[in-house]
């Protein structure tokens, strides 16, 4: 699995952004070139229709105005198709206006250079990454099984990555003083 | 009301404020950016709506639109590190300082002006709001970034002025207030 401090892989995957009709409007194409700038939160689980998932799902759902305040981007995703997350999203009342949208891995390309499939199921573990704007992995955190992830926890380490002391008033007398930029 | 109307309610026991703000304004130590910056912020930071309104209305046709957000920046975050480093200061407990602060300040690094001018607000701000930790970090920190002494009290000048008069106008407001038996 790749490991706080690498870069997280190149991949251009189809996603489902809404439960539109219309496949134009449904479905879009992103690539890790998107949302330039801006922090990254891609979160994965083995399989749509399953019951752990919808819970952390919405989990995420509800603080992401918490993390678009802090410039940061959702990504869901599995390895399931558009299509079958189109249905989910659909078909599933919690779902419906999902803020964000699901990544399909179907080639399981991303998850393979990420090294989160399982060796069992052959399906993505419960993971969860938090890229910087330079594109460097800043969190991993991954659960096994049917344990939930906590998306209040995730929040609080982006907030601790994001705050620095930045201000000179922390200079003590005779310290060099803090270059910015 | 604007700022030389809200100036001319300045009465008389208070002229010396209303002309050394009106000589102030035209120091040359100063850019016409880092005026009116140093007035935005010390305005905000004297909390009195009137001056506030007033100066930001004025200061928004002197600066463009990413000063006039970065000036009010400095006042904001200053609000915030004043108190919070002049703790640490004032408590002979050193044991805080070296607790993570746990704040986030990254406007300090991304409010897209001039960092020089950015730092001479802060000390603006935090000569009024009283940190002396903050006055002399900053004051060091606009020194290293290339501005003079005579800038920083140029800076300084302004600020005590518009403070002065932020306090003169709650003043004249509670003594109209009372003429009229409110």
């Amino acid at each position: 699995m790749l490991a706080v401090g690498e870069k997280f892989p190149s991949y251009s995957l189809t996603a489902t952004v809404s439960i539109e009709k219309d496949p134009q409007k449904a479905f879009k194409t992103i690539t890790d070139l998107d949302y330039a700038g801006k922090w990254k939160l891609y979160f994965f689980w083995p399989k749509d229709f399953t019951f752990v998932c919808p819970t952390e799902i919405t989990g995420f759902g509800k603080l992401e105005k918490q993390f678009r305040d802090r410039d940061t981007q959702i990504l869901g995703g599995s390895t399931d198709s558009e299509w079958v997350h189109h249905a989910w999203r659909t078909h599933h009342q919690d779902l419906k206006n999902l803020p964000f949208p699901m990544l399909s891995d179907i080639k399981r390309d991303l998850c393979g250079q990420l090294g989160i499939l399982d060796p069992q199921g052959g399906v993505a573990q419960r993971a969860t990454f938090l890229v910087d704007p330079d594109d460097v992995i800043r969190f991993v955190y991954v659960t096994d099984g049917a344990v939930g992830r906590n998306p209040d926890e995730v929040l609080r380490v982006l907030d601790a990555l994001q705050t620095d002391e930045l201000c000179p008033c922390n200079w003590h007398k005779g310290e060099a003083t803090l270059q910015i930029a | 009301m604007n700022l030389n109307e809200l100036l001319e309610t300045v009465p008389a026991y208070a002229r010396d404020l209303k002309l050394n703000f009106s000589t102030l304004t035209q120091q040359v130590e100063l850019t016409p950016q880092q005026i009116w910056g140093t007035v935005v912020a010390s305005a905000v930071a004297s909390r009195n709506p009137d001056l506030t309104q007033a100066a930001l209305a004025e200061a928004a046709g002197h600066l463009p639109p990413q000063a006039l957000e970065a000036a009010k920046a400095a006042a904001a975050i200053m609000g915030m590190n004043n108190v919070f480093y002049r703790f640490m200061h004032l408590t002979t407990n050193q044991n805080y300082r070296s607790m993570p602060a746990r704040l986030r300040m990254n406007i300090i690094r991304s409010h897209g002006v001039e960092a020089a001018d950015f730092e001479l607000w802060c000390a603006a701000v935090s000569a009024i709001n009283g940190c002396s930790v903050c006055v002399d970090s900053h004051e060091k920190a606009v020194r290293e970034k290339g501005l003079t002494e005579d800038a920083v009290l140029a800076a300084v000048r302004l600020a005590a002025v518009i403070h002065g008069l932020a306090a003169v106008l709650d003043a004249e407001k509670v003594t109209a207030a009372q003429a009229i038996g409110v």
